[in-house]
């Protein structure tokens, strides 16, 4: 037992009136954090455009198919695993982990150990993950959804990616004694479970692969744990640091969410079979992967009754915080997300939407719905005040948030309803195929027009990080760059 | 919970168990299986690919067909694959332990492909099918693969190669040019008739056929060549 007073985690989260000591050791916290966290979040943006314009370019071709179709490392086949690799593991992993970074140094009230590390780990990431995608667009995808980047990519990014992450657990590891917060245990979960889910997956899938069709379930085991315990598992962290502290109310059970964590950890890895029900397995195994689904009714209940209990009558604060806005709409992703799988694991629901746009659809409820808009709200609460600067105009987040809120419930919309037609029309043996395409490409087309709205989302927010960049440091950085462009001439004295 | 320690014990655990479960168990129970003797033909299957269909199934991963195709039938209890005549009765992982890897794929943007050998036999239909879908079946929202074909000037004699692709009436590129199937198209081709897993083993026998309304002669019971249900 530490003789040190017990601060309790809660209490650093909840508002309350700060005094100057405490306001300057949080400036104090966020300075020390800013270059790392800040090149992670630009890094993960940036990756996010690149992969919103091949998103673009792939969702065109589902309903104009002659769409640059004279160019093989543009054809559909290439394209699509490309940008899902982009948008997991290059938007995923850096904005997570910048994300993450911040708040394990908040929440622990200590400064981010191993800073120079970070720098370096996201530059090997990004470039292993440039790689890779160019195998994938070349020819080289490795044909095991989930896994598709070549074998010679994960031994550049795993590096990368442990630089990223020993310094967020170091941090963690020099926290201040006391209660861990909900929030650091999600953290904790999705930093240290991902590479053992890459390695463990790449190992049998990739670099030894097991014979027939086993490497298909580790891909599917790899993807459903990433989609848990990384996108499912920071999307939470992020709101249980965000709606218990702008709302000002503090949790209501600390042992619900407790429960609620290790209810998703134990069940989480293990619902990926489902996604081959019906298909060439042991009947066991996707059994097995429905109970882990059904199992996510647990954590569901517990989040939310928590969650929801803070948030019940606070539709006006909600309103007026942006940051809050950001984070209720991911919850509110997350638990239908949560529910639409439970739901999707079940036989009759199943067979509706078994190899239709309602897999992508749910998968992209997720990823956007859920983790993307939480960590956009983490950055636009985070990047101010990293650079201790205002954001361009105000006007503009809110503009973001509706144009991110309107691309995911238009996306995810068109691909859960499309998913029960084009199923529905896959169940009747007297449809021809060619009228099960009619009947779903509507709906894809309304996903293009989503993915641009997304793309456009993504690419205000790039701006307004740009501007925000060049107003504070822009006045230093021009001398310097125009003196490496015309170096003065010095006299040399013999 | 106030441990790091105590929390990745119990992440360790967890996914540990999860792999094992998921990966390894199913890699005990079917990853040594082989072959098998079928007594009708008295040959064992499955039986690896020829050269050029092995080659073929390169070009169908690198240009990621299992992005719209699946290859997996499932039972009649799980959807309508059967009815549709995707195949004569379910896969099982036996079917794919030549593959390499297996794409069985997750997603229908196009029909199955399990038993494609079976219902499509002419090379042509489906280089033709490449080429430009729409010419085979209009309304197909399946991309064109150009790249895959070689467009060559007509000789001045007007002999085209022989190998040339014979187009339908009014379209192809131009007068004066030939569409050529490129290596990886005819490996693809190959790859494309070769696919089928119908042969009947012990573990796939189809579900017993449903009794007709009428009572049947007793002759034509004994004449059927339809394996004893169990």
């Amino acid at each position: 037992m530490s003789s040190r007073p017990r601060h309790s985690a809660e209490k650093r989260v909840a508002v309350e009136p700060l005094d100057a000591a405490a306001l300057e050791r949080l400036a104090l916290l966020d300075r020390v954090a800013r270059w790392p966290v800040l090149a992670l979040v630009v890094s993960g943006l940036f990756w996010a455009v690149i992969a919103g314009g091949l998103q673009v370019i792939a969702a065109i071709k589902l309903h104009a198919p002659g769409f640059l179709a004279d160019t093989a490392w543009l054809t559909y086949g290439r394209v699509a695993p490309a940008a899902a690799n982009l948008f997991v593991l290059g938007f995923g992993i850096p904005m997570g982990l910048g994300v993450a970074a911040w708040l394990t140094s908040r929440l622990g009230s200590v400064p981010l150990a191993w800073r120079g590390m970070m720098l370096v780990g996201v530059k090997a990431w990004s470039l292993g993950l440039l790689v890779g995608v160019v195998g994938i667009l070349g020819g080289r995808g490795t044909g095991i959804e989930g896994l598709e980047l070549p074998a010679f990519a994960l031994p550049i990014m795993l590096p990368g990616y442990l630089l990223m992450a020993a310094p967020v657990l170091r941090t963690f590891a020099q926290r201040e004694p006391g209660e861990v917060y909900v929030s650091q245990w999600y953290v904790l979960a999705a930093v240290v479970t991902f590479p053992w889910f890459q390695l463990a997956g790449t190992l049998v899938a990739v670099w030894f692969p097991l014979r027939g069709v086993l490497p298909a379930m580790a891909g599917a085991w790899f993807l459903h744990g990433v989609f848990v315990l990384w996108f499912l598992a920071l999307a939470l962290a992020v709101v249980f640091y965000f709606v218990p502290k702008l709302v000002g109310r503090p949790l209501p059970s600390r042992n619900v969410a407790l429960f609620g964590f290790w209810m998703l950890i134990i069940a989480g890895p293990i619902g990926g079979p489902a996604r081959f029900i019906g298909g060439p397995f042991p009947a066991w195994l996707p059994s097995l992967g429905v109970v882990g689904n059904v199992w996510l009714l647990v954590p569901l209940v517990a989040v939310a009754v928590n969650l929801l209990l803070v948030l019940r009558g606070q539709r006006t604060l909600v309103k007026s915080s942006n940051a809050l806005g950001f984070t209720v709409f991911s919850l509110a992703a997350c638990l239908l997300w949560f529910g639409l799988n439970i739901v999707n694991s079940l036989g009759f629901f199943r067979h509706h939407t078994q190899f239709t746009l309602f897999t992508p659809g749910l998968d992209w409820l997720l990823l956007w719905g859920g983790f993307g808009t939480a960590m956009l709200g983490a950055v636009y609460y985070l990047v101010p005040r990293l650079m201790g600067a205002e954001w361009m105009r105000p006007a503009w987040v809110r503009m973001h948030l509706g144009l991110v809120a309107g691309a995911v419930v238009v996306l995810v919309g068109a691909h859960l309803l499309g998913g029960w037609l084009h199923g529905s029309a896959l169940r009747d043996p007297t449809v021809p195929f060619v009228d099960v395409a009619r009947r779903y490409i509507p709906f894809a087309a309304t996903g293009t027009l989503a993915w641009l709205l997304l793309l456009g989302a993504n690419l205000l927010l790039t701006v307004q990080i740009g501007w925000l960049l060049w107003t504070t440091h822009g006045a230093s950085c021009v001398p310097e760059v125009r003196s490496w462009l015309r170096p003065e001439t010095r006299e040399v004295n013999p | 919970m106030n441990h790091g320690p105590l929390v990745f014990l119990g992440l360790l655990v967890s996914v540990v168990c999860s792999w094992a479960a998921v990966v390894m168990v199913p890699q005990f129970q079917v990853g040594d299986q082989g072959m098998v003797r079928i007594e009708e033909t008295g040959q064992d299957y499955p039986q690896a690919p020829a050269g050029l269909a092995r080659r073929g199934a390169e070009v169908y991963r690198a240009n990621g067909c299992q992005y719209c195709h699946t290859q997996q039938v499932r039972d009649a209890g799980e959807g309508q694959d059967l009815a549709r005549g995707w195949g004569a009765r379910r896969t099982v992982v036996r079917d794919y332990l030549r593959d390499q890897p297996a794409m069985i794929g997750t997603v229908r943007y196009g029909p199955d492909l399990t038993n494609h050998g079976i219902r499509e036999h002419d090379r042509v239909k489906l280089l033709q099918r490449l080429y430009n879908p729409r010419w085979v079946m209009p309304g197909s929202p399946m991309p064109r693969y150009p790249y895959l074909f070689e467009l060559r000037r007509v000789g001045p004699d007007g002999g085209s190669s022989l190998n040339a692709l014979p187009l339908p009436e009014g379209e192809g590129p131009g007068a004066g040019l030939e569409v050529v199937p490129t290596p990886d198209a005819e490996a693809l081709v190959a790859y494309l008739l070769s696919l089928r897993a119908d042969p009947l083993f012990f573990e796939v026998f189809p579900p017993p056929a449903p009794k007709p309304a009428t009572n049947a002669e007793p002759s034509t019971l004994t004449a059927t060549n339809l394996p004893p249900s169990p």
